[in-house]
């Protein structure tokens, strides 16, 4: 035998000797159940606290209203799916990229809307009026997310960790988005993509470096 | 990819449970095809970082047991972990080499200038990442970044979240122990 199989051999025998019993970590899927679980009620009860908009039975008839919803809220989800897949070391590598697809179709959508009001009423259609509500509201209303997948994380500690924060402080930051749609009376395109997708952008920044700071690798 | 050996996976499923010696059978038995993949995905690396990736690969799976899915075949999951623990392996070994400076002259006289083997230093190597697994949590974390990985405390402390005075403390708690479990087992 060579000496590094013995080296190898002693090893094993350690890791071995010093079992202890684990409890093996859910899929993904059932975890992204339980984030949900949590998650949305917390979004949803936010949300109602503010009051929902009075034109909202008249939006959600609206096919782009409708479309950014959807796109919102597939973000999250794809979001926190992508996150938990990303800790988990035999998980592929497409799973890891999933929320691009209804990341594209939001701000897609977004950027259309914007686009048909730029060529109806010219550049005064791009203009920005501050809107300081939406930062506080989104980062209000993704707390809760914020905070269940951070427990979901912890307790996996596995690899990928700065992606998986990443895409779990996406999945909290786009679900406050979400539900600050259905009470924040904002329509106009360009306002939607600066201060509503633009706070998801910097929340997705910051949770990602709290993140890291809070999901240390540790014991199982 | 070829199916493989049930066996593995329901020796992971043991092992879950604590069953040591079905761990012990599935490590032994998951050693040729991972040194196998190991030499495939980093084709030319010399025998003894390649066998340096396989154990660094064993404590990363040591420390991932609970993230393995009872109900997936065991390869894959044990490949994906040596593909991010080997691939720290490899870059570490890359950077320190590339930092390191051939001396030409030393010849045959360059044995004289050890003060211990080079090969006792490679048989203990096991022992001490064996014993680096059996620390507390928060120590071998520490002694994983700053000493295995070689971060700095910096790198270790962004990496960890941990603060640097943390981690200075971890790790000198470590050694203690490590020094406590080396002398108590002599």
């Amino acid at each position: 035998m060579a000496r590094s199989d013995m080296t190898t051999d002693r090893l094993i025998e350690s890791l071995a000797a010093g079992l202890t019993l684990v409890r093996p970590l859910p899929s993904p899927a059932t975890r992204l159940g339980l984030w949900l679980a949590v998650s949305l009620p917390a979004a949803a009860l936010v949300a109602l606290g503010f009051g929902l908009r009075p034109d909202l039975p008249t939006l959600l008839a609206t096919p782009s209203f409708l479309l950014e919803l959807v796109g919102a809220a597939l973000t999250a989800v794809a979001g926190a799916y992508a996150a938990l897949c990303a800790v988990v070391p035999d998980q592929p590598g497409w799973k890891l990229w999933l929320p691009l697809a209804p990341l594209a179709l939001w701000s897609g959508t977004l950027g259309q809307q914007c686009l048909a009001v730029v060529l109806r009423i010219g550049p005064a259609g791009l203009v920005v009026q501050p809107d300081v509500m939406c930062l506080p509201a989104i980062a209000l209303g993704g707390i809760v997310p914020a905070l269940a997948i951070t427990v979901l994380l912890r307790r996996a500690r596995g690899v990928r960790l700065a992606h998986a924060c990443f895409c779990g402080a996406l999945a909290a930051a786009a679900l406050g988005a979400a539900a600050l749609r259905l009470y924040h009376p904002q329509d106009a395109a360009i306002m939607v993509i600066v201060w509503q997708l633009g706070s998801v952008a910097l929340l997705s920044l910051l949770g990602t470096l709290i993140g890291r700071a809070t999901i240390a690798f540790g014991p199982a | 990819m070829a199916e493989e050996d049930p066996s593995l996976a329901a020796w992971m499923r043991a092992a879950q449970q604590g069953d040591g010696a079905a761990y012990a059978r599935l490590l032994r038995a998951a050693l040729p095809p991972l040194r196998r993949a190991a030499r495939a995905r980093w084709p030319g690396t010399e025998p003894a970082l390649i066998e340096d990736v396989v154990q660094e690969t064993l404590l990363a799976l040591h420390g991932a047991r609970h993230l393995y899915d009872p109900g997936r075949p065991f390869l894959p999951f044990l490949f994906g972990v040596m593909r991010f623990r080997g691939g720290d392996v490899i870059r570490r070994a890359r950077r320190l080499s590339a930092r390191h400076t051939a001396i030409d002259d030393l010849g045959e006289t360059s044995a004289a200038l050890a003060t211990n083997s080079d090969s006792d230093q490679t048989l203990d190597a096991g022992a001490v990442r064996a014993a680096i697994a059996r620390l507390p949590p928060g120590q071998r974390q520490a002694l994983e970044l700053t000493k295995l990985r070689e971060l700095s405390l910096e790198q270790a402390s962004a990496e960890s979240g941990l603060s640097v005075t943390a981690l200075k403390v971890a790790t000198h708690r470590g050694i203690k122990t490590l020094r406590r479990l080396f002398h108590g087992s002599k």
